[in-house]
């Protein structure tokens, strides 16, 4: 339904001048254009500007009425006064979708100026994104209707998430560092004021794509609770989980409440169950969103069956580490079993510690198969639900052999593996990064490594529930 | 609809806009959530005689719509083991509240003491809450929510979901809260809801659980305003 939006074949832009601001840099419209034309539209473009005959090499229309071929999509950049009118042109010349990128509307106090918008665009049937929004992406298509100065980043890493954001700035600056993290994306939105297209949409319409295997959510409020929840219920059965993250964990309105109980509700705790019940992955830090979605996209084939982790190291610090943090997260870390001892032995240096966690200390690079052997024997344990593996101080060409050893572990096991590396990044130049490119779920921290794992094991937990109930 | 609604109509045609203690949990009982039994009288006689019918020691209580805070007015004594207890409750409750409903009521002692309740969220509606009552309840702030209506798998989902669950299971010699019991309450609540759109909240304040067996020991039913007094 929001397919001209997100696959638009032909974009108007209305505002877009030659113009620049106090401050040297190009005005929000213009910039909306020069995103649009740098990361290589495929459709057409008109940019609407009566005073201009053309901009950047394009032919410039004086009236949206007055391009001579369809609008699929129109960007309106003008002062919000005059943002009612421009929607009505665009309703008359049969425009079907629009991004409203000005401000000066609900989110500051003009409610009435945001309902004659929307009256607007409902009259001529335009489904529209904003006002007060930074825009979308679509990155497989190479549809950049952004004003966000993130748009610098050309090409956009395509990858399996896609963003959805009521953050406009915080958006951009996230999915800016991500990028730079190697993490790629399907499609960003910011929603802005959501007088038409709401968050829960969005969703509804990334879940049926197929390009999109995660979405990842950066919430401020939830607009339409029963729309919300049908989207994530929707999400569940495409299997395409919804991590979010949101913020305002304070408990608005609690004071008011006449009973006990809605003294105690308020917006956050109520907003956990909803994540609890249909099953959204909530995240508690927001460095967390991108790296948990990732690697439920990398993972979701591979979910752990229950809660026992194997965990394996060269370093007995490390190994006690991961044990605590797995019993924060409510993992288990469950002793091997004498006949997994004795086989990991034949593996390991004698002075080895075989329990669980394994810790076969740095002596095993005398073997060249030690590692990968241990590691392959934990991971046939029937008790063993998924495997963490934790690489301290690993420099060339050590650091490679466990960037392409951990790899090919990762890629024939039917368990999970997730991987904390922790030592110096800038003496592992080659190895480190090849577990990026292989797909390998890898954390900088063992927190996060762990809290990965307990992500990955709450949702699959949900998810056997859900199939229980559905059978009942 | 398991009804009730009469219940509603005819606090509201009083003008009330809560519930009291014995109708809230007449109301809570009709959609099966497990209650004291108690008595509503009206005179020393009938108080009395309620007691001697559900066997000693009983609770006597003040019951009106208008006062939710019963301790802080001196209208709750327990334990009271005799006849002439029970007359002196009645008559000390009529003095502080001429006229006020007297409530006698089995004693249930338990325990373990939770929280469930109803309240209606703007974006979401009706959801339901389970917590971790007594007196350590604030500072404890052991509650989860779901949005109702539910099935009884997620209630069960509930009691996991809370920080102290270990308290539901066999713990320090207690029996296992019967789960079966506390999740058709839980359901019921959302029922309740879903069914009556002029609650507003609901707080089953406690919920005892007399060896595994949980039980509404008190209960405020909030309404929303009575269609006369939102009058300008």
């Amino acid at each position: 339904m929001l397919d001209a939006l997100f696959h638009p074949r032909s974009v108007a832009v209305v505002g877009a001048s030659k113009g620049v601001s106090a401050t040297g840099s190009v005005k929000l419209g213009t910039a909306a254009l020069q995103h649009l034309i740098e990361h290589r539209f495929p459709g057409r473009i008109y940019p609407i500007n009566p005073k201009e005959n053309e901009l950047f090499g394009l032919r410039a229309f004086a009236g949206i009425g007055e391009v001579p071929e369809p609008v699929d999509l129109a960007f309106l950049v003008v002062p919000a006064e005059a943002c009612v009118e421009a929607m009505a042109e665009c309703a008359a010349k049969g425009v079907k979708s629009a991004v409203v990128f000005s401000s000066g509307f609900s989110e500051t106090g003009n409610e009435q100026l945001q309902q004659r918008l929307l009256a607007a665009a409902r009259a001529g049937g335009i489904r529209f994104c904003g006002p007060n929004t930074a825009g979308f992406v679509n990155v497989t298509e190479n549809m950049v209707g952004s004003i966000s100065m993130v748009c610098a980043i050309n090409p956009f890493r395509r990858g399996p998430i896609a963003f959805v954001t009521q953050s406009g700035a915080l958006g951009g600056s996230m999915l800016g560092r991500a990028m730079e993290q190697g993490i790629g994306f399907s499609h960003w939105v910011s929603t802005g004021n959501e007088a038409d297209i709401d968050a829960a949409e969005y969703i509804d319409y990334l879940v049926e794509q197929d390009d999109v295997k995660v979405i990842a959510l950066f919430l401020e409020g939830v607009r339409n609770g029963p729309a919300f929840i049908a989207a994530a219920r929707k999400a569940v059965r495409a299997d395409k989980p919804i991590v979010v993250y949101k913020t305002g964990v304070s408990d608005v309105g609690a004071a008011a409440a006449a009973s006990h109980t809605g003294a105690m509700a308020g917006s956050d705790r109520i907003f956990e169950g909803v994540c609890r019940q249909f099953g959204l992955v909530r995240v508690d830090d927001v460095a967390d969103l991108f790296s948990t979605a990732l690697t439920f996209a990398w993972l979701g084939d591979k979910l752990p069956l229950g809660r026992r982790m194997g965990i394996v190291s060269a370093s007995g610090g490390i190994c006690g580490v991961a044990a605590d943090e797995c019993q924060r997260a409510g993992l288990e870390v469950p002793e091997l079993d004498a006949a997994a001892k004795e086989e990991i032995r034949r593996y390991v240096p004698p002075f080895a510690s075989v329990r669980n966690p394994i810790d076969v200390t740095g002596q095993i690079r005398s073997s060249a198969t030690g590692y990968q052997d241990t590691v392959r024997a934990v991971l046939r344990q029937h008790y063993i639900d998924g495997v963490i593996l934790l690489i301290t101080m690993a420099g060339e060409p050590r650091a490679s052999f466990y960037g392409r050893e951990i790899s090919a572990l990762a890629r024939e096991a039917k368990k999970p593996i997730i991987v904390a590396w922790t030592g110096a990044l800038s003496l592992a130049t080659n190895g480190y990064p090849m577990l990026q490119q292989h797909a390998v779920p890898n954390f900088l921290t063992v927190r996060e490594a762990v809290q990965a794992m307990r992500a990955l094991a709450d949702y699959r937990r949900f998810r056997s529930r859900a199939a229980a109930e559905l059978e009942t | 609809m398991r009804d009730g609604s009469d219940i509603i109509r005819e606090a509201k045609a009083r003008g009330e806009t809560t519930l009291s203690e014995h109708d809230s949990k007449r109301l809570l009982s009709k959609y099966g959530v497990p209650v004291t039994r108690e008595v509503l009288t009206g005179s020393r006689a009938e108080a009395v005689a309620a007691a001697q019918s559900l066997g000693f020691p009983v609770a006597v209580k003040g019951c009106s719509a208008a006062i939710a805070h019963k301790t802080e007015r001196g209208l709750v004594e327990l334990d009271l083991t005799d006849a002439q207890a029970v007359g002196s409750a009645f008559d000390r409750m009529r003095a502080r509240v001429p006229g006020i409903g007297v409530l006698v009521q089995e004693m249930v002692v338990g325990r373990r003491e939770l929280i469930l309740g109803l309240v209606r969220d703007p974006q979401f509606g009706p959801c339901v809450s389970l917590g971790i009552g007594g007196i350590f309840t604030e500072a404890v702030a052991d509650v989860v929510f779901r949005v109702a209506p539910f099935a009884l798998a997620e209630a069960v989902a509930m009691m996991d979901d809370l920080k102290n669950s270990a308290l539901l299971g066999p713990f320090r010699g207690l029996p296992a809260v019967d789960r079966g019991v506390l999740a058709e309450a839980l359901v019921a609540l959302g029922r309740i809801g879903a069914e009556h759109e002029d609650i507003r909240e609901i707080d089953v304040n406690p919920l005892v659980v007399c060896g595994s067996r949980p039980i509404a020991v008190d209960a405020l039913i909030v309404l929303d305003r009575p269609i006369s007094s939102v009058v300008s």
